[in-house]
This record gives C-alpha cells, structure tokens and sequence, in this order.
C-alpha cells in the first residue's frame, strides 16, 4: 500500500502538469484507435501496451479518478483507477516505453501530444525515486559542470589539445593557428558539441574550412534534464549555453547533431538575440554559398537518411540534411516512409540510456526492416542517440549498412 | 401512471437535461481556460517550411484538419469514410430535426417525411454499427473503456428509436399516423415552453417509441459534458496546438 503522504505527493506532482493542452488531451481522446499503427514499439511486437493510447490511457485513467466526476461516481464507466504502487509500474510504462518521438501525433485525428501525457508520468516516477539513474546522474553532472566551470575548464582544455593533434592530423590544410576555438567574443557561431571527439572534429573540419568565425562551447548540448521530463533541470541544462551565447555575444547558436538539445533551444527557450540552427543546416549553407566544396568521389555506396523525430517531425528540418547527403553522391535513396513519418528509431527520449537493451531492439525491428528495405550501404542520420540506436540495430539484425552521422560524411568528403 | 411517466420524459426532462448540459459544458469550458497555458510549441512541423516560418498555422489549418481529417483518411480510409459519413449524417440529422418547426421549412413543409425520407437514419445506423464493431476486434478492443461500448449502444439505441419512428410510422395500414407536422407541433410547443401535455399532438400509436427516443436523448444530454464527445467543441483547438 502506498503512504498517504506520498500519494498525495505524487497526486500534487500531477496537479501540477495540467495546463491546458494537457487536459485538452486527457479529456478528448476517442480512443478511435488510429495512434495504434504509428508506434513502432507496437509495429515491431504487436503488443497493444506499447500504444500511444495505451500509454495515455495509464495516466488518463489517474486523471478520470482524481480530477473527473465521472471517475468518483461510475469508475468502471472509464476505468478509473487508485494510485498505488502496482500502477506505478503502469506510469513507468508510460514515461519509460514510450521515445517522445510524436508520430502518433501525425496520425491522431485530434493531434494528441503522447510525450505531452508522458511528462506527467515522468513528474510522478522522480518524485517517487523511480526514474532511471542513469538518466539523473548524467543531468546531475551537467549542471555540476555549469556550475563548476573554473575546476571543469581546465580539464576540457586538456582534452581539447588531444583532440587538437589529431584534427591537424587529419586535416593538415586546416592547420590554422587555433582550430578549435575558445571563448572568441563577437563569434558568428558558438557551437555547442557534445564535448567529445566525434562530434567537436566533423564539425570543427567543416567551420574552419569555410574560414569561419567561430567559438567552440564549454557545454554539452544533449539535455539529460529532459529525457528525465525534471523541467528544473530541463533548465539549469540549457540555461548554460544561453549564459555563454550571450557573454560572447554571438550571432548564431549552432547545435551538434543531437535532436532533442536541437528543439529545445529552438523551439523552447523563446526568442533571443542570437539564431538557433544545427550543424547541417550551416554546412547546406555553406556549401549553396560555396564557401566548402565536397569531393564526391569520397563516399561510395548508396546512402540513406534517417530522419531523427526532434531535428524532423518535431524540429522542421527535412531537406538540409538531404541537401549534404546529395552534394556527397548521386546514389541517394530516401527511406519509406519518410520525413514527418519516418520510423522512430526506438532510442530517443534517452531509451539508449534507460531502456534494457533487449527490450529497445525488439521493440525497434521495423526500423531496421525499413532501412534494410531501401537497399542502402550508409545510412545517416543527424542525432547522436540515433546513431547510436542504429549502431546497435546494426549489429542485431545484421544489416550490415554502415551507420554515421550526416557531418561526419560531410567532413570526410571536404575537398580542401 | 405511464402517461405522467412519458409526460415527464417528454417535457420537463428535456429542459432540465438541456440545462444540465450547457451548465456542465460551461463548467467544462471555464475549467480549461482557468487552466494554466502551455508557454512551448506543440507543433508538428509541416514539410516544405522552414523551422522559423509560422504562416499557414493559422485556425483555418486546423478548422480544416478536424473536420476533414486527413490523417485518418490517409492512414485509416475506412474509418475515415464511416467516420464522414456518420459525421454528416449527424448534421443532417439536428436539420431535420430543426425542419420540423414550423419556422424552418427546408423540405416541403406539407411532407411527411423528415429530410433523407429515413436514409440518414439508416445511413448513421450503419455507421455506428461499424464503431461498435471494431471495438469488438483487436487491437481496438484492448484500448477500449466502458465507455466507449456505453456510448455508442446508446447512440444506436437513440438511431434505433429514431429509425422506427420515421419508417415504422409510415407502414401503418393508415399511412402516416404521426407526421412531420405532428412532431413539429411538439418541438414548437417546447421551444414556447407551453408544457402542453404531448399526447395532444402526438395522438398515434408510437407514442412510446417517440418517448422513448426523446429519453435516451435525454440521458445522452446528461452524459455528453462529461463524455468524449466533448470534442466537438476542442477538436478545433487541439488541431491548432498541433498545427503551431
């Protein structure tokens, strides 16, 4: 049985979400079934639990008990049900089995938001300590690095000269004086990485061969607070890279290829004084600019994109990823279905992280199926927790496609 | 006995069920806009328009998503058809009932016949029928409620009583025992609130059916604001969310 307290606990953390939209959304699903379909975790397994409704439905039946007339005086009429530990399970389901990838948002007559209906479940699961670990250690060290970034810097400097020795070495025609830049007041682009290799050295590759102005940020973009659904530290995470955008004053927020870190400046952090963009968007510019140029000998084999949900559906970026993709080749094949319904690739919403392998694979064949159907030797993409999803599909259902990162082409490829 | 029975039904229990719906709709209305506004964007991005670009979200978009649907007639054709249908036959439906004020003469006002000559009320009969159905059938039935089953046995019952009236009234021996006239005399003495007791204009012997249609109307009316079938006043407003 669970604690008064912490029922009316976590009943409060509920209470808390119901804005509008929200409400909108648990009260006027017709439970028509049309969101059924658009899962992948229901196209790859079949089991109705891995439904957007489903999923909905374990919140909607707390919110028909606690916040309906109906519930108090006919609960069997909509299923209402208690709170309690065994249907904590049920709200772990929801937050934790579900990407916040949105595709059943295209499908539903209504528009209904699961990842909107997700982050009540989310709320609720921190405020009983059920949420991932993972998942609240890595934010918890994100902040901490905001926080401490006298003690922190010093280290990332060190790693950057590592790093530094090698972009020389792969492209020595790069040489400049400091290739990846620092605190360079008045930037036109601060770029914000996921402070390691893979992700600093494409990108650095494509801004220094287009001569541009640039700073290379202190932060990580990816957003642990957000995979979480904790909205504070959702915050404090993101705030970090407002703080120095606005102390160096640059024109341009340019985010690595990390989707969710994409949408939220974006889409989230309302109007400022600098743009926010990604990574590929500024290399298509680039490159209708002419101010990189690719040698398209470089990439052979046919080439496909993996829309990732946040950059596509949910961020509004379809084309400038393609436009990179076929200024390296001639042998580009789109994936079907593709852009706003592109298949999830079953490891957003931090599921890499906080999903049992076993689980996010089986629950992911369909896009291994979709990718293996277009006949494509590379397959790209444009979000790390993506690439590493597919990585790992990659290896389980033995593909045997090379899987990698649009920028990570488009850097190989620089004619410089 | 039976004839205070229907009286009731048929007279004070429809305005007290109209008023306990727009009371609780009002209630419904209010409680959502008291809540507090999503400050972020729902939007699902359309393809072909840039991140940065907002035109084209306007209400028209999502006027036109909700009453067209086209994300279930691009992924569901069939429930998209029975869903159309059932949807203009639903509007068809409140005209004829409107028709039969002597106001409102949108067919003939000496027919008999309400408009669609009884085919609208087969057509929805078929429509709902489809609903129910597929709720028999995985994987709909797994998400399916109580509810969703409630609802829409008494909407075919509501059809139902409604279908016997208009065609069962005109198979009688005598033809037409109870008109379109009939039932208009009836509804303008409602909206006139005369409380005339309804036998004097509804003389045949369907008099039960009728009394029975207009309760189970009634016991939608109570139950439609705390339904699903709120969403016909924010099926708007949600397309909007999602159209930015």
């Amino acid at each position: 049985m669970m604690e008064d307290q912490n029922k009316t606990k976590l009943l409060g953390l509920m209470a808390e979400k119901l804005n509008q939209s929200v409400r909108l959304y648990l009260d006027n699903c017709a439970r028509c079934g049309s969101c059924i379909e658009a899962c992948h975790a229901y196209a790859s397994t079949g089991d109705t639990r891995y439904t957007a409704v489903a999923r909905a439905q374990n919140i909607r039946r707390l919110f028909e008990k606690y916040h309906k007339i109906t519930g108090k005086v006919a609960p069997w009429l909509d299923e209402a049900v208690e709170l309690d530990e065994r249907w904590m399970e049920k709200v772990y389901e929801t937050a934790f089995t579900c990407t916040g990838c949105r595709r059943c948002m295209v499908y539903c007559p209504f528009g209904i938001d699961t990842q909107q209906i997700q982050s009540i479940a989310k709320a609720m699961l921190i405020g009983a300590d059920m949420e991932p670990k993972p998942l609240t250690m890595r934010a918890k060290n994100e902040i901490t690095r905001g926080e401490k970034l006298e003690a922190t810097r010093e280290k990332y400097t060190k790693e950057l000269e590592k790093i530094r020795t090698e972009f020389v070495g792969r492209w020595p025609s790069l040489d400049a004086e400091n290739p990846l830049p620092l605190d360079v007041q008045g930037a036109n682009v601060l770029f914000v990485s996921m402070t390691e290799k893979p992700s600093i050295m494409p990108a650095a590759a494509i801004l220094n061969a287009a001569g541009e102005k640039w700073s290379l940020s202190y932060f990580e973009a990816v957003n642990f607070g957000a995979f979480l659904g904790h909205a504070a530290m959702t915050e404090q995470i993101y705030q970090r890279i407002i703080n120095e955008a606005e102390r160096l004053k640059v024109k341009e927020v340019v985010m690595c290829e990390c989707g969710t870190a994409y949408r939220l400046m974006k889409h989230v952090i309302g109007k400022r004084d600098f743009g926010v963009i990604t990574i590929l968007q500024l290399a298509d510019r680039y490159l209708r600019e002419g101010r990189i140029k690719l040698d398209t000998s470089v990439t052979e084999g046919r080439v496909t994109y993996h829309d990732p949900c946040q950059i596509a559906r949910n961020g509004g970026i379809y084309e400038e990823p393609r436009n990179c993709l076929k200024a390296l080749t001639d042998n580009y094949v789109d994936l079907t279905p593709n852009r706003k319904e592109n298949w999830c690739c079953g490891g957003g919403g931090g599921l890499v992280l906080a999903a049992e392998p076993e689980w996010r694979l089986m629950t992911s064949r369909v896009k291994a199926d979709q990718i293996r159907a277009s006949g494509a030797e590379i397959c790209a993409t444009a979000c790390e927790m993506c690439f590493a999803q597919l990585k790992d599909l990659d290896d389980e259902f033995e593909l045997d496609v090379k899987m990698t990162l649009v920028s990570d082409l488009v850097a190989d490829a620089l004619d410089v | 006995m039976a004839d205070k029975f229907w009286y009731f039904v048929l007279v004070p229990m429809v305005y007290l069920s109209l008023a306990w719906c727009i009371i609780w709709m009002g209630v419904k209305i209010a409680e959502l806009l008291n809540a507090p506004k999503f400050p972020k964007t729902l939007r699902i991005f359309p393809e072909g328009q840039s991140p940065d670009d907002t035109s084209g979200t306007g209400w028209a978009g999502a006027v036109w998503d909700a009453f067209t649907m086209p994300a279930v007639r691009r992924y569901n054709p069939l429930l998209w058809f029975f869903l159309t249908v059932f949807h203009v036959t639903i509007l068809l439906l409140i005209l004829a009932h409107l028709d039969m004020l002597p106001q409102i003469n949108i067919v003939s006002a000496d027919s008999p016949h309400m408009i669609g000559n009884g085919a609208v009320g087969m057509l929805i009969t078929v429509c709902v029928l489809y609903f129910l159905f597929r709720r028999f059938r995985s994987p709909v039935r797994e998400v399916s409620v109580p509810s969703d089953y409630l609802l829409l046995i008494l909407l075919l019952c509501i059809i139902l009583s409604g279908d016997v009236i208009s065609w069962g009234n005109s198979w009688t021996e005598n033809g037409f025992v109870m008109t379109k006239q009939d039932f208009g005399a009836y509804l303008n003495s409602l909206m006139k609130f005369t409380f005339t007791d309804p036998r004097q204009f509804l003389s045949g012997s369907h008099y039960p059916v009728i009394g029975t249609h207009v309760l189970l109307a009634n016991l939608f009316l109570i139950f439609l604001p705390f339904s699903k079938i709120m969403h016909v006043f924010f099926a708007v407003p949600m397309n909007k969310l999602r159209r930015g």
